[in-house]
């Protein structure tokens, strides 16, 4: 389903952040990615959803290359993907309605969207989504009035507006409490195990990880280090992926 | 240890020195900056030629004028409606098109929404172009293009409005949370569907209570516009003043007072509301 080969990035200040990174995630599948800050952790997911533009390599969502594409194109390519950061970045001033129904923007085309108005199906579909993330009966306050557990689970009901092949999560739970970061993930194991999606996911919390992934990746250095079932990366020493690089 | 602590003692009168001389360079400048404001200050007193004598010599002078000016000349109060509802109108208009215009510029002219950055540069020249001149000129240049009358009034206040509200209006578009445009910009919408579902929501209520103060303040402007012939209550006022009509031009500053504070009112009650 998503599929990464030779995936280099190198910033124009010479920094390598990304080396020949190769790797798949199939349909059903909850892939999570541990490393240190700077270990290139985010600008692997931000490659892949071409946030930036990758420097050497290819990314196949779907089988369309998303390297490739432009414009139009790279639109129309995108909503196979969906992504949802650490803040929930919805639109504050908007229900959670609303900001759900977004989601399906890369599908709705015409002069209404473009000028702010969502159409009704997409609003009924949206309550759909909602109930799928516990938040039905919260359709219709302001998005900024939600806590951090409900502006991520509402981000992830967008998502699913999207109707995506592919989720990518970058740090979702880094701003939660405990209680509902485990809430976001099992949600996240859910999509996967029920829905099929194959979901890429960012984490800090190796505990996490073991519980919930299929298969864990660690990234040190911009280099993936591993990439193995989490059973058995539960049985490496994974500190060696936190401690200062060499100098 | 022993040798340690003698050092230490050693070195502090060295310390004290040193803090010392910093004690009084930083008297120094504060002196230095003291006198420098003073000086400031002093040279405005002078170019500005005030002469606090002269409120006691011209004493009489505005006795004279307040004895002339008093009891103001209810009996204008109806020929003065139509020139009060002028200058509201002038207000009214010139912030409207004010917005119109200035939306657009705002949004070529804020960095992280501009589709191109040579638009960027012309977008805050227009902006910064209309506010460095003053409305009472823009009614000046006018009043020359288009005759007397409130028009040239209503234009004067569009444009200065331009400047106020466009560089207002790209900064809270440039202080937007950017998160919500990266993450619609990821579901496959389009530039313009990311502009109205993500930019436009965040910073409507934002940009209408900028609005609603610029009204207030415009119709401030459009009572003294009226002294360069742009019509409405500052027309009044000059007539009056020039035919010695002291009674009409207190009865005029009364309804001056009832018209600014009641437009400060309602913006500040409609600007509470939105926000």
């Amino acid at each position: 389903m998503l599929e990464v080969t030779n995936l280099s990035k190198r910033y124009p200040t010479g920094r390598v952040a990304l080396r020949r990174a190769n790797f798949r995630v199939e349909a059903g599948e909850l892939v999570i990615v541990l490393g240190s800050n700077g270990s290139g952790k985010s600008t692997l997911l931000r490659c892949i959803a071409r946030l930036i533009d990758p420097s050497e390599g290819e990314v196949r969502v779907a089988d369309h290359d998303m390297t490739r594409l432009k414009g139009r194109e790279l639109r129309r390519a995108r909503t196979a993907l969906a992504m949802i950061s650490q803040h929930g970045n919805l639109v504050k001033r908007r229900s959670v309605l609303a900001n759900v129904a977004c989601g399906a923007l890369g599908r709705i085309g015409g002069w209404r969207s473009r000028f702010g108005m969502l159409p009704a199906e997409e609003l009924e579909a949206a309550h759909r989504y909602l109930a799928e993330v516990s938040l039905q009966d919260f359709w219709a306050q302001r998005a900024g009035t939600l806590s951090g557990g409900q502006a991520q689970r509402c981000a992830i009901a967008r998502a699913l507006a999207q109707r995506p092949r592919v989720l990518l999560a970058d740090e979702p739970v880094a701003s939660l409490d405990p209680e509902a970061a485990e809430d976001i993930m099992k949600l996240l194991r859910r999509l996967a195990s029920e829905d099929k999606l194959a979901v890429v996911c960012v984490l800090h919390q190796p505990e996490l990880a073991f519980r919930y992934a299929d298969r864990v990746i660690g990234v040190k250095d911009g280099a993936i280090e591993f990439d193995l079932p989490a059973a058995e990366a539960q049985r490496l020493d994974i500190s060696s992926l936190y401690t200062a690089r060499a100098a | 240890m022993k040798s340690q602590a003698i050092a230490a003692e050693r070195a502090v009168p060295a310390e004290i020195g040193a803090d010392s001389r910093k004690r009084a360079l930083k008297f120094l400048l504060t002196l230095a900056i003291t006198v420098a404001l003073f000086g400031i200050v002093a040279q405005a007193l002078v170019v500005v030629q005030v002469r606090p004598q002269e409120f006691i010599t011209g004493f009489h002078g505005m006795a004279d004028f307040l004895r002339r000016a008093n009891p103001p000349d209810f009996s204008q109060l109806g020929l003065m409606l139509w020139p009060a509802l002028e200058t509201i109108d002038i207000a009214l208009f010139g912030t409207l098109a004010g917005i119109m215009m200035a939306l657009p510029l705002a949004v070529l002219g804020a960095r992280n929404v501009t589709p191109a950055l040579p638009l960027y540069y012309v977008a805050r020249g227009i902006i910064a172009y209309c506010r460095s001149v003053p409305d009472l000129v823009w009614a000046l240049l006018f009043v020359t293009a288009v005759g007397l009358g409130p028009f040239p009034g209503g234009c004067a206040v569009a444009v200065h409005s331009i400047g106020m509200l466009g560089r207002l209006f790209s900064e809270v578009i440039e202080d937007m949370d950017m998160g919500p445009v990266e993450a619609l910009t990821l579901t496959g919408a389009s530039r313009l569907q990311v502009f109205t579902h993500a930019v436009v929501p965040s910073v409507a209520p934002s940009l209408l209570g900028i609005g609603l103060y610029r009204f207030d303040e415009n119709l401030r402007s459009s009572l003294v516009l009226g002294f360069v012939g742009a019509g409405g209550l500052g027309f009044q006022l000059l007539t009056a003043m020039s035919l010695f009509q002291y009674r009409t031009v207190s009865l005029l500053l009364i309804v001056t007072f009832v018209l600014v504070m009641g437009a400060e009112r309602i913006s500040a009650a409609l600007r509470r509301r939105v926000l």
